[in-house]
């Protein structure tokens, strides 16, 4: 590879950056808080016009969100989750990909953890070394199956034009469907009267530290912190990485830079969905220690375009981003238990979160009429 | 398209195509399955009631995509839809039981209600030149999230339980035809709607000028800007009609099939909405075709009363799935349809 053919990539690539973002950091910043307040505010006008206290309410949200250390640390439990989803979704749509089957992915991956490890946990010592063993090959199942199932919609897309936005949610509920099925027949659990699967031993699980119960370890948290700053390398500091970004944006620059385009999505859809399994183990190692029911899980993969969005798809933008998600979900989750408030309407919010942050151009507007803003560009 | 790309595609096509048909045949001839009983009138009357709302969305949707907007929201007006017009119907019928009367109600509220919110969503879409995949999807989740909301502030519960459905057509004469009679004249009244709305979108959209502006919108909204037609207007018209389609559709499924509302997982709507786009680009945009593809996809959707009947051992929770299968397969196979050239970006006039 020739200087100047790098050098053309590079131009490629700033190029599609600047028109991807089409904003100073400062911008994107003042725009992902705009689309957060005004979302916050319609839930608010909406829970009063259910008939609840609006005070009451931001009350329950702030104190399930970080009024104990119990609720804290389950807000930085669901943190390490949406920052998973959250770099799952950001490595596609980052590269002009739109992974929207980051749920499945995440489920299939929870599954192929679990069983991975129940199947060799015959076969290695019962004690914390055979427990690390247990963790880090089920890790690798749920990895290598997300990453599976995140590349069979890149083949669809590369080799037969198969829009990957539609062909992603059907494989989720392909995968829904499939993952209920299984669990709910040939892997349930002996002696499960619900649908779940066996039980992982305790060994194999992520020992807490520092912070103590809830089911969460600092651990998963560092290791998704780690995930997030080693795709951000990846996409920014490689060769493969510039690859992908560019074909995603200027796909005919980056074919006369001799770039493989169809073998680029393949690639990309893989490491979103690898992403996606890292969550799936963790959710299943760190938390739920067994595969449930596939229809009542955590929408993580939905929420994570909201993350990944309001992060403007940037690798290390969405551990904030993520953050924030944490904290409305373990809001949420009080709401649920210690309030009438229907916790469906966080769901609503993170919709509105989504359509504000699509919409750039209602807050410039506004930010012009009303005076504020200052002069951009 | 290259020739190249053409070529390099056509294999994938092939040997998938091909798989596919042999899969079916073998099961047909393994499972020793008589086709003769797994096609019965009941078996059509079904898959067509199960196709109403998906023909009804996607012909909403062809409208906006050939005005030049992907409105990819329609699965979330749709989950609106369903919802509203069962608690309309329900609230309008205060304590009592809810009557056809009420039911009907209930249905033109959820329309109503369907075009103004997307009045709302087209500002956002033209106006504001909102990003449409990025909104599209939010719609969605807007609609997973205050869908099973108001089933909570309606009902206690994120789902109705059984509150009414509109009753079957009994036209005396007309229903007394052989085979066509009962299925279209005996039957629910959104079959007879949803042929109607059919023929005449098409007549529509090939036989008027109407039609003609909302193509050029799409394709050559220059032109269209030059002989004196506001595009953006056309767009709005489109859109809001799409949206307006989506929760029709939605309140069909409701009222009209299940006659109640699930707000776990996915809702009652589960995919359908997202199913009717994938039957518009399966009917090449055309209104006809894609009410046979919504046909295709009802019938695949009831396909398990038929293996119940005729005794096929397979599990409900993996037949449920076909129609998923099938529009990743059509997408392989079928996918790259003629979308109009100007999908997706905002005009904006020289003037």
């Amino acid at each position: 590879m020739s200087d100047a053919d790098s050098g053309r990539a590079r131009d490629a690539l700033d190029g599609a950056a600047d028109r991807l973002l089409g904003a100073t950091p400062v911008e994107r910043v003042a725009l992902a808080l705009a689309s957060t307040v005004t979302a916050l505010l319609i839930g608010l006008v909406v829970v009063t016009a259910a008939g609840y206290d609006p005070l009451m309410f931001v009350n329950d949200m702030l104190y399930g969100a970080f009024g104990t250390e119990r609720r804290l640390t389950i807000t930085l439990r669901e943190t390490s989750y949406f920052i998973l989803a959250g770099v799952a979704v950001a490595v596609a749509f980052r590269t002009g990909v739109f992974n929207i089957g980051v749920q499945g992915q995440f489920i299939v991956g929870m599954l192929a953890t679990t069983m991975t490890i129940l199947w060799l946990t015959p076969f290695l010592p019962a004690n914390r070394l055979g427990g690390v063993g247990l963790l880090l090959v089920g890790t690798l199942g749920g990895v290598a199956a997300g990453g599976a199932y995140g590349a069979l919609p890149g083949v669809l897309k590369a080799y037969a034009d198969a829009n990957e936005i539609i062909t992603t949610i059907m494989l989720n509920f392909i995968a829904i469907g499939v993952v209920f099925f299984l669990v709910d027949g040939p892997f349930r659990g002996e002696g499960e009267s619900a649908t779940r699967t066996a039980s992982i031993p305790e060994y194999a699980e992520l020992p807490p530290v520092l912070l103590d119960g809830s089911d969460f370890s600092i651990l998963g948290l560092v290791a998704t912190v780690g995930i997030a700053v080693l795709i951000y390398v990846l996409l920014t500091r490689t060769r493969a990485g510039y690859d992908m970004v560019t074909s995603g944006h200027q796909e005919s620059a980056a074919i006369y830079s001799g770039v493989d385009a169809k073998r680029t999505i393949v690639r990309t859809m893989t490491i979103s969905g690898m992403v996606a399994g890292v969550l799936g183990a963790l959710f299943i190692v760190m938390h739920a220690n067994a595969m449930p029911n596939a229809n009542g899980i955590n929408t993580y993969g939905f929420d994570a375009i909201a993350v990944s969005l309001l992060a403007a798809n940037h690798p290390l933008g969405v551990i904030p981003a993520g953050a924030l998600f944490g904290g409305l979900d373990a809001g949420g989750q009080y709401i649920n238990v210690a309030s009438d408030v229907p916790p469906q309407l966080i769901d609503g919010i993170v919709g509105l979160v989504v359509l504000f942050v699509a919409a750039p151009e209602l807050f410039r507007m506004a930010a012009k009429r009303t005076g504020l803003g200052g002069d951009r560009r | 398209m290259s020739v190249s790309g053409y070529l390099t595609r056509q294999p994938v096509r092939i040997v998938g195509l091909i798989a596919v048909i042999a899969a079916a045949g073998v099961v047909v001839v393994w499972q020793d399955l008589g086709l003769a009983r797994l096609l019965t009138l009941g078996y059509l009357d079904r898959s067509l009631r199960a196709a109403t709302p998906i023909a009804l969305v996607a012909i909403g949707g062809l409208f906006a995509e050939k005005s030049g907007v992907f409105n990819i929201g329609v699965e979330g007006f749709m989950i609106f839809g369903a919802v509203n017009g069962l608690a309309a119907a329900s609230l309008v019928s205060g304590n009592g039981p809810v009557t056809q009367f009420d039911l009907w109600i209930g249905l033109f509220v959820a329309v109503l209600i369907s075009a103004l919110l997307t009045t709302l969503f087209a500002v956002l879409m033209i106006r504001y030149e909102a990003d449409q995949i990025v909104a599209g999807l939010a719609v969605w989740f807007i609609g997973l999230g205050f869908g099973p909301f108001t089933a909570i502030l309606i009902w206690g519960s994120r789902n109705s339980g059984t509150v009414g459905r509109i009753g079957s057509l009994d036209l005396p004469v007309l229903s007394g035809i052989p085979v066509l009679g009962p299925v279209l004249f005996g039957a629910s009244p959104f079959i007879l709607l949803t042929i109607a709305i059919t023929i005449g979108a098409w007549v529509f959209l090939y036989r008027t000028r109407y039609g003609y502006w909302l193509q050029a919108a799409g394709e050559n909204p220059e032109a269209l800007d030059t002989a004196g037609i506001d595009v953006n207007r056309v767009r709005y018209a489109a859109v809001i009609f799409s949206g307006t389609m989506a929760g029709l559709a939605g309140a069909v499924l409701t009222l009209g099939v299940t006659g109640n509302f699930i707000g776990s997982g996915m809702t009652v709507v589960d995919g359908r909405g997202w199913i009717g786009i994938v039957a518009y680009l399966f009917g090449n945009y055309n209104p006809i075709g894609a009410f046979l593809a919504a046909l295709l996809f009802g019938a695949m959707d009831m396909l398990q009363i038929q293996f119940q009947t005729i005794g096929v051992p397979l599990p409900s929770s993996l037949v449920d799935l076909f129609p998923y299968v099938v529009v990743i397969v059509v997408l392989t196979f079928y996918g790259s349809t003629r979308m109009p050239s100007r999908v997706g970006e905002p005009y904006e006039s020289e003037e």
